[in-house]
């Protein structure tokens, strides 16, 4: 039974690989990573591992695949195939990269991997692999790195809607927040999305800012929304303060 | 072998049975709903609903499933073929596997046997749930991008945009039961209810998982994936015949899942209230009852409320519901860690 598995698993595992390199469609190459990250989790289950198995379904599967699958959904058509017009150099750099890979996998294969060949694998108690022990691990003997992998993701996740919100639109009042620090260490001409339209502002702002503060802590819009605000006619004073 | 270890491997001839009946009561109990949601539609908007076929129509969903299965399969010119025909494959297997974690009693003793009436019992048990819900996201958005058409490609991304945002919801709805019951399990979570359901002190917690639950199923009022007004029939517009059938089936399968989910999460799964004891055999159809009652639930809130926006929907999800559920789940790791 579970060597039918592994077996599965693993053809899953390597299949889908193959398919995310080899495959011209964007949306295929999709797909197949995702039939990667499945077997994957499904080898973890082999190994006693069931949290594992599931954090990579639900983390992997249900979350950054999902935004990778949107993401070439809507733009990635399948006219434009992956790697089709990419300088020669890359390729051969590619190719050199992968065989020093694989020259090291197979020395850390060979050198220790092997001697496990031949007996049970190492043995494990009772409750193995399950979220208590799991969570016994993370939380008492390795809370410091755990709480530290933690606010770094949580900085990552802040540092993206920031920037996210800065590029929000063209319309008045869409970007920039108020007064803030970084907006007076900025220079002039980088980053914000009506900069990038209309051109550096000739002039300082006339002073719309109380309208556009009462706007801006009113609402917060979706990600999902249509940009319906009026667009700004382009040369128009868009950033004062600078 | 490993999956021994675990605790998965009861005797492989109890994996079959048990295979076969959650096969089987998938099955029958989708007609059932179906049937039930038909009649009571039609009384809560004034009419009999259908009444032909069988006595007070119970055999329409046999009639409708006929019809369904003789259909020609049409695939439309556009539509990208083996993803096409594998999409409501994935949506009706992950329907089915996750109903199999509804436990419908403790392990019982069947011919010298301990069985447990639940299809299996991992320790890492809700998040099996939340791991299969993650991979039927595939199929509707496979379905709807493999169809080629606008409204199914529409569709599907609503489908899956709502699907994900009311799925951290979900998720941190039940961190505070898991919290009090301090297992993932879901028998242990029902032994653990024995005296209190969970529904009094983590009633907060509950309502946000019902509103979920709607959303998670495409339910009125968060049908927007297949809102007939705008989208035509959503991802599945394309679909017909026993494609379509798979499709309909996973749909009111997942109702019966999340309403198992609600039950033994949230209800107390067999246990009776008021410190009734009956035989083990009353087990399952308590559940079963309880099941029924939270069907019935979904049938009258779509018979009752309108349909949302695009917009409100998003921003109850976002702004609303986890905030709160966070919350929820912040005072009860304050009052278990104090008690």
């Amino acid at each position: 039974m579970a060597e039918v598995l592994f077996f599965l698993a693993a053809i899953g595992v390597v299949g889908g690989a193959i398919g995310v390199v080899v495959l011209r469609n964007p949306f295929y190459t999709v797909l197949a990573l995702v039939v990667h990250l499945l077997s994957l989790a499904a080898l973890f289950l082999t190994l006693n591992a069931e949290f594992i198995a599931a954090a990579q379904v639900v983390v992997y599967a249900g979350a950054v695949m999902v935004l990778y699958v949107f993401v070439v959904a809507y733009v990635g058509g399948g006219e434009a195939a992956v790697g089709s017009g990419q300088a020669s150099e890359l390729r051969v750099l590619a190719v050199l990269f992968a065989g020093a890979l694989f020259v090291c996998l197979c020395i850390a294969t060979l050198g220790s991997g092997l001697q496990a060949i031949g007996t049970q694998g190492a043995e494990v108690g009772p409750g193995y692999g399950t979220p208590q022990q799991i969570g016994d691990l993370l939380l008492n003997r390795f809370l410091l790195p755990f709480e530290l992998a933690s606010y770094l993701l949580l900085l990552a996740a802040v540092g993206a809607v920031v920037l996210a919100s800065r590029r929000r639109g063209v319309g008045e009042g869409a970007e920039e927040p108020g007064i803030s620090v970084a907006q007076l260490l900025r220079p002039r001409g980088t980053g914000t999305m009506a900069e990038a339209v209309s051109g550096l502002p000739a002039a300082q702002a006339t002073g719309d800012r109380d309208e556009r503060e009462a706007r801006e802590g009113g609402e917060e819009r979706d990600a999902n929304d249509a940009e319906d605000r009026p667009r700004v006619p382009p040369g128009s004073p868009e950033r004062d303060g600078s | 072998m490993s999956l021994a270890v675990v605790g998965y491997a009861e005797p492989w001839w109890i994996q079959l049975v048990k295979g076969l009946v959650i096969g089987a009561l998938a099955l029958q109990l989708v007609p059932v709903v179906l049937v039930c949601e038909r009649k009571m539609l039609g009384r809560f908007q004034g009419r009999y609903g259908p009444n032909r076929i069988g006595i007070f129509g119970v055999l329409q969903p046999i009639a409708d499933i006929v019809k369904l299965i003789s259909k020609q399969d049409a695939v439309p010119y556009n539509a990208v073929g083996l993803i096409y025909a594998l999409a409501p494959i994935i949506s009706i297997f992950t329907a089915v596997a996750a109903f199999a974690i509804i436990p419908f009693s403790n392990t019982v003793d069947i011919l010298g046997t301990q069985v447990g009436l639940y299809g299996v019992d991992p320790s890492i048990g809700l998040l099996y749930l939340f791991a299969f819900s993650a991979v039927a996201f595939y199929g509707l958005m496979l379905g709807g991008w493999a169809s080629g058409s606008k409204y199914s490609f529409l569709g599907a991304m609503r489908a899956a945009a709502q699907l994900i945002s009311y799925e951290i919801a979900m998720g941190l709805s039940v961190l505070g039961v898991l919290m009090m019951s301090s297992t993932l399990s879901l028998t242990g979570i029902v032994e653990a209810q024995q005296g209190l359901w969970y529904v009094v002190p983590q009633l907060v917690g509950f309502l946000i998982f019902l509103v979920s639950a709607f959303a998670e199923t495409n339910r009125a009022p968060f049908d927007l994936p297949e809102a007939d007004a705008e989208l035509v029939q959503g991802y599945n517009t394309e679909y017909g015949g026993s494609r379509f059938a798979s499709y309909y089936l996973a749909e009111y399968l997942n109702i019966i899942v999340v309403s198992g989910i609600a039950v033994t999460v949230f209800m107390g799964g067999w246990l009776l209230p008021f410190g009734i004891d009956p035989p083990t055999w009353v087990d399952p159809f308590v559940v079963l009852a309880k099941i029924g009652f939270f069907a019935f639930l979904f049938i009258w809130v779509r018979a009752t409320l309108p349909r949302l926006r695009y917009d409100q929907l998003m921003s109850f999800g976002w702004k609303v519901l986890i905030p709160l559920a966070t919350l929820n789940a912040l005072v009860t790791a304050i009052v278990v860690a104090v008690t």
